[in-house]
């Protein structure tokens, strides 16, 4: 069972107060760390998992500087056996351009599955993947949470809304968004990322892949970003915690709630 | 004439309310330039789905098979992608769901249309659209444009936008279309819808919601809110990151992949107000949030708020309610 | 007594000393074979340096295994184990005695004869009965009052060396005894043993008598060879592995082990930490030998005290009935085990919940009177974890936060000295490269990022400004000090941290390093290498008041009862018992009063280490509201806390328990500012 997952680096944005950068498209990053993708991370668990159960061999690809080969030491160390860079140099990126990369670098490759994050945590996405199987004529599905793979099938679970899921057979081989909370990822220790090391790295410059230009060209741009509106937004109530309480429990009951 | 497509989303004999809410986007985007309003529906054979559209399109095609009856990416993309060539619309939506998501882009390739996903605005500006996006889980809005095409796919969020509301004069016209004969075998097959929300509590019954988020930090911290919930007679709920780190059972969870919920007072405890979160809580009446973060996006969705730690609010309730 | 009598007596035709020889050679043979088995694993287990600081060593064996300093901590047991432990040291001569006697080799006659043998048979005597005394003493204890830390030891065994050992001394005094009637000879001296024993036999026939000389004889040697063969093969192995034992024992505290000692890059090493027992070095394999299952880890940890998992003795049991069972005495060596076959030593020998509920505290290693330790062998067995992610999940987020970001919350490393701002107006100076000042203060995660460890931070600026003291921060600069990262097991991630911090610290002049947190500083002080001078703000302040420049002066309200409670990585691990006593005493109108368990015998607050992101589930209640009620029952209703997790763990059990009534919590820090004008 061969697997190629496709992982991706972003910035770690949870605690922080993001700050628009000059030019208006994006955000400055200096004081940023770096994290794998939270989706991408289920997926090359996932990968490792199917690997130990059926056998097989997983890959690891990303479109990145050698900055981000820090992800791929790290699927690496998870259990992955190789892992791909592709160096996009100066292009600007898209989820179609990204696509048509990451389309090229796969087609010849040989596998069953092809695993992708739901969506990306920067820009929220949520179409690489998608677009990607349909660049290489696959199966596919979004937003699943389980796979048990059955001879040249797999029986699929995905998460629709509203708390149903809903199951399918696809015929492999296949391409699937992965969702968060399909597994537990396990940890990999700083020694266990050094030693994967030892393993396959390749990297490989985008010009080598020989894509036209209408493909590296992105299709969606974007203009500017801004901050949230400070819309009309809560009522803050101020104070210390005892009348901040007085205050929140004559507002419970004034709406009709017996406390 | 310029045409603006709304694809339907249905499950299980039902339109979505995503459905709705682009409708009514739509309707607002085409009259400026006197577009046409097309739903499109795939449905299963005498869905009669149509009949609960009309109101709300100037159009509502139809193509019903029996092999359209549940949602299928291949299917739905080969009968689209035919159709889109042909009418060639100035637009087409989708819904930012599951299904959507399985959609959308792969229909943007094959019809070689540019997409843009989970959109939370639409304008059209010389003659292209330009949409606005949510990046960093929210932090951040952008404003992103396309490249100049034929035609151009949007999936949009649900709840972005409000159902229609003022009933229209005109009743559209139902088109039935024939299902192209030669529609390639597809590769996936529907097996079953299960339910994950089921558990021993409806939250969605709840009048009172005590709910937590990320904010908790441990699982031994959900206890004292646990107390507080008891003390207040409210139903515990919560964001995803709890159920994903397995500290409550997913019926508890509130959200696009939980439950919404309709409570008279929905207090979120350490949630940061994350889209998908929020989602579920549209309905409720009151949203009072406690949240140590003075810019989490929640506060913008309250209706109060409370920029504080929430143990120590929860511990300032606790007290006050044993007092009283 | 007859000269060479038991070697010349004949049995069936042969003398007696053939028997002694053949018994002897025979024991002593089989000893030797057990012994070498037995070391089979110490010859091929990880190396350990343990030879430095002779004269320190045989301080420490002077005091801890001669004198036994540490026996009386449970008074009774330990009165009982001095009487056999040095009957055994003054009837070692007579055994020896008694052994050649019978191999015709008198060697001790000479000696014997001369007046110290005269005094030493009366000793000897006087011991026989100290011993046998003793012994039933023992095993009616064990018996009736049943102590609780004896849960899950063998007391088989107990029982039955306890009877051998007495055995013995019967033989020996039924032995002399015999001897006295049959040959009395006049100038024997008081010997109250075997005097009594001839009481007991006075008016039997000669040949009985002899029948009696003999039979005692020859049944004390044999038992003899059967206990010294005996020994290797249970909890009484401790009798000749102790002294040893003690000898190698830790010189230092609070540091944990590198993963091996004779590599110095980690990056060298195939695999980290223990997976098999070979893994452990001589060292921990030598403690696994000297266990007595006397319990009285068990009796102080914490944990096991709470209900979890974690009992340090039936950890060292099992551990050494692995070893046992790894390279048996007969029959096949578990020959180079790969994951497949064999046991798994964390998951079949000791359970994953036993290694993950330990705080590290260090209560068991304050307690073992025979020094086996237990933090480096855990961490190294959690080291192992973690290389094969075998680790709970909720590490993951922790560990990834302190790799990115220097901090376990997540937080943004440029905001790390925004607590700053909270403390006023008060000047904090932001240390860089190249800057020069005489105290460097290390605040580290939890005072940099957290509420209760920020307003300690605050206060400890507070006194530095009173005290005009020259300090700074590193800001961020700081990465988290990596001790508990070490104590989970990361090794690299530690490695890593510390790397990063030395390299900050290399290039900023400062006299001394002062730390908010108990476990910084322990680890700067332990762990860290290089030689500057780390303190705890406890020594830090304790040193200004007793110079002058710090004066307490207003006074409290005395309406509290106040006690302290001494965190684990100031008092047990660095001895750190007095410097904040003293900084409580000079504050005029405090009450305090000293719980029964506190110096070297502090209960963990439960904080600190891996506790914080991982539930054992078996635990019946917390740490804290244990401590808590420990402080109640002393009389107090105030606890001073040296420790940003002690502080948190506190405030949260008074919290969780409904105790804000009657239990306050204030932090030694803020105590002292606010009586400081």
């Amino acid at each position: 069972m061969n697997i190629i997952v496709c992982i991706k680096r972003v910035p770690m944005t949870q605690e922080v107060d993001l700050e628009i950068d000059g030019k208006g498209k994006g955000i400055k990053t200096e004081a940023l760390a770096y994290v794998i993708n939270d989706w991408d991370n289920y997926c090359i668990e996932e990968a490792v998992r199917l690997q130990e159960s059926f056998g097989g061999s997983v890959t690891a690809i990303t479109i990145g500087s050698e900055d981000d080969e820090e992800i791929l030491r790290r699927a690496l160390a998870m259990g992955a056996d190789k892992a791909v860079r592709i160096d996009p140099g100066a292009l600007e990126l898209d989820g179609f351009v990204v696509s048509n990369i990451l389309k090229k670098a796969i087609q010849g490759m040989d596998y069953d599955l092809v695993f992708t994050g739901v969506q990306a945590d920067d820009d929220n996405g949520g179409m690489v993947g998608i677009m990607l199987a349909e660049a290489l004529g696959l199966s596919h599905a979004a937003v699943v949470t389980g796979v048990e793979p059955e001879g040249d099938a797999a029986v699929i679970r995905v998460e629709l809304e509203g708390g149903t899921d809903e199951i399918s057979k696809i015929r492999l081989p296949s391409l699937l968004t992965i969702q968060t909370g399909i597994n537990e990822p396990r940890y990999v220790s700083i020694m266990g990322i050094r030693k994967a090391r030892k393993k396959e790295l390749t990297v490989i410059p985008v010009a080598d892949l020989g894509l036209s230009e209408e493909d590296l060209t992105p299709r969606t741009r974007i203009e500017e970003v801004f901050l949230p509106p400070e819309t009309t937004g809560a009522e803050m109530i101020e104070g210390d915690a005892a009348s901040v309480a007085a205050q929140l429990i004559k507002i419970i009951k004034e709406k009709g709630v017996n406390i | 004439m310029g045409e603006i497509c709304v694809v339907v989303e249905h499950r299980k004999g039902e339109i979505r309310d995503i459905t709705f809410e682009m409708l009514s986007k739509a309707r607002e985007l085409c009259r400026p330039f006197s577009h046409r309003l097309t739903a499109l529906v795939l449905a299963g054979k005498e869905a009669g789905l149509a009949n609960g559209l009309t109101k709300w399109a100037d159009r509502v095609v139809v193509f019903e098979d029996d092999r359209l009856e549940t949602f299928n990416a291949d299917l739905y993309k080969d009968i689209l992608n035919r159709f889109i060539q042909k009418d060639r619309p100035f637009m087409t939506l989708m819904g930012h769901t599951s299904w959507g998501m399985d959609l959308a882009p792969a229909l943007s390739v094959k019809t070689g249309l540019p997409l843009a996903t989970d959109c939370v605005d639409i304008q059209a500006k010389d003659g292209r659209p330009m949409v606005v996006r949510q990046i960093y889980s929210g932090k951040l809005f952008s404003r992103v444009s396309f490249k100049e095409s034929s035609g151009y796919l949007i999936t949009v969020r649900p709840g972005a936008f409000l159902p229609p509301d003022a009933e229209p004069g005109s009743e559209g016209e139902v088109v039935k279309q024939e299902v192209p004969a030669d529609l390639a075998e597809p590769r996936k097959a529907f097996v079953e819808f299960v339910e994950t929300g089921a558990g021993e509590i409806d939250i969605t019954q709840a009048d009172l919601l005590v709910s937590i988020g990320r904010g908790v930090g441990e699982e031994e911290n959900i206890a004292t809110i646990r107390e507080l919930a008891d003390r207040m007679g409210a139903t515990l709920s919560c964001s995803r990151p709890v159920v994903d780190k397995n500290w409550l059972p997913k019926f508890h969870q509130v959200g696009t992949s939980g439950k919404s919920v309709r409570p008279k007072v929905y207090l979120a405890l350490g949630i940061s107000g994350a889209f998908q979160h929020v989602a579920g809580i549209t309905g409720a009446g009151t949203v009072i949030a406690v949240n140590k973060d003075r810019k989490a996006p929640i506060f913008r969705v309250a209706d109060y708020g409370v920029a504080d730690d929430l143990f120590k609010v929860a511990d300032a309730l606790k007290e006050k309610l044993a007092g009283a | 007594m007859s000269l060479n009598y038991p070697a010349d007596a004949v049995y069936l035709g042969l003398p007696g000393w053939v028997y002694a020889w053949v018994i002897s050679i025979a024991g002593l043979s089989l000893f030797a074979y057990i012994i070498y088995k037995r070391s089979f694993l110490i010859r091929s287990a990880a190396p350990d340096p343990r030879f430095a600081h002779m004269g320190k060593r045989l301080l420490d064996l002077l005091l801890y295994g001669v004198i036994q300093k540490r026996q009386p901590r449970y008074l009774w047991a330990g009165v009982i184990h001095l009487m056999i432990f040095w009957g055994f040291v003054v009837l070692g001569l007579r055994s020896i005695d008694l052994v050649t006697q019978g191999l015709n080799i008198p060697i001790l006659h000479p000696l014997m004869e001369t007046g110290f043998g005269l005094f030493y048979n009366t000793l000897k005597d006087i011991f026989e009965l100290i011993v046998l005394g003793a012994c039933i003493w023992a095993i009616l204890r064990r018996a009736l009052i049943r102590p609780e830390r004896y849960e899950g030891s063998h007391h088989w065994e107990a029982y039955l060396v306890l009877g051998l050992i007495s055995f013995l001394m019967l033989t020996d005094m039924f032995y002399e005894g015999a001897g006295l009637l049959l040959e009395p000879s006049g100038s024997t001296g008081w010997l109250p043993a075997s005097q009594g024993a001839a009481l007991i036999l006075r008016g039997s026939d000669p040949l009985f008598l002899a029948r009696v000389h003999a039979a005692s004889y020859w049944l004390h040697i044999l038992t003899f060879f059967f206990f010294l063969n005996f020994l290797p093969l249970g909890k009484h192995f401790h009798i000749i592995t102790a002294l040893p034992n003690v000898f190698f024992k830790r010189l230092s505290t609070g540091g944990i082990k590198p993963a091996r000692w004779d590599v110095e890059d980690i990056d060298e090493l195939d695999s980290m930490g223990v997976e098999k027992v070979e893994d452990f070095t001589w060292k921990h394999i030598l403690d696994f030998y000297t266990c007595t299952e006397c319990g009285r880890c068990s009796d102080n940890c914490p944990a096991n005290s709470v209900g979890r998992p974690l009992s340090p003795k039936m950890l060292t049991m099992k551990l050494r009935d692995h070893c046992f069972n790894t390279v048996p005495l007969f029959g096949k060596k578990q020959e180079d085990r790969s994951e497949e076959d064999g046991p798994v030593l964390v998951g079949d020998i000791v359970s994953h919940d036993e290694i993950w509920s330990c705080t590290t505290c260090g209560a068991c290693e304050a307690e073992c009177p025979v020094f086996i330790e237990y933090i480096d062998k855990i961490i190294d067995m959690r080291r192992h974890l973690i290389e094969t992610s075998q680790n709970p999940k909720t590490f993951n987020q922790v560990l990834m936060h302190v790799e990115k970001t220097g901090n376990p919350f997540g937080k943004p490393a440029a905001k790390r000295a925004d607590w700053v701002g909270e403390c006023g107006d008060l000047p904090v100076k932001r240390l860089k490269e190249g800057d020069a000042v005489d105290v460097l203060f290390f605040v580290d995660g939890y005072g940099s990022y957290d509420p209760a460890g920020q307003s300690i931070a605050c206060d400890m600026v507070r006194a530095f400004n009173k005290g005009g003291i020259d300090f700074g921060i590193l800001g961020p600069l700081e990465k988290d000090s990596g001790h508990q990262v070490r104590r989970m097991g990361e090794e690299g991630l530690f490695q890593l941290l510390m790397e990063e911090n030395m390299e900050t610290l290399k290039e900023i002049q400062f006299n001394r390093i002062v730390t908010t947190d108990p476990h910084a500083f322990n680890t700067l002080k332990n762990d860290y290498p290089g030689s500057f001078r780390v303190m705890h703000y406890a020594e830090f302040f304790a040193a200004l008041l007793d110079e002058g420049r710090l004066k307490p002066s207003n006074p409290l309200d005395g309406q509290g009862v106040y006690t302290y409670h001494d965190p684990c990585y100031l008092g047990r691990h660095n001895g750190i018992y007095d410097a904040p006593r003293r900084l409580l005493g000079a504050i005029p109108g405090l009450n305090l009063v000293e719980m029964k368990r506190s110096r070297d015998r502090s209960f963990c607050c439960g904080g600190g280490d891996v506790m914080l992101w991982h539930e054992i589930e078996q635990e019946e209640m917390r740490m804290a509201a244990k401590r808590i009620e420990m402080a109640r029952e002393a009389g107090a209703n105030v606890i001073v806390t040296a420790c940003p997790f002690c502080y948190i763990h506190f405030e949260d059990a008074v919290k969780t328990g409904g105790w804000e009534d009657e239990m306050r919590v204030v932090d030694l820090m803020r105590l002292l500012v606010s009586t400081l004008d």
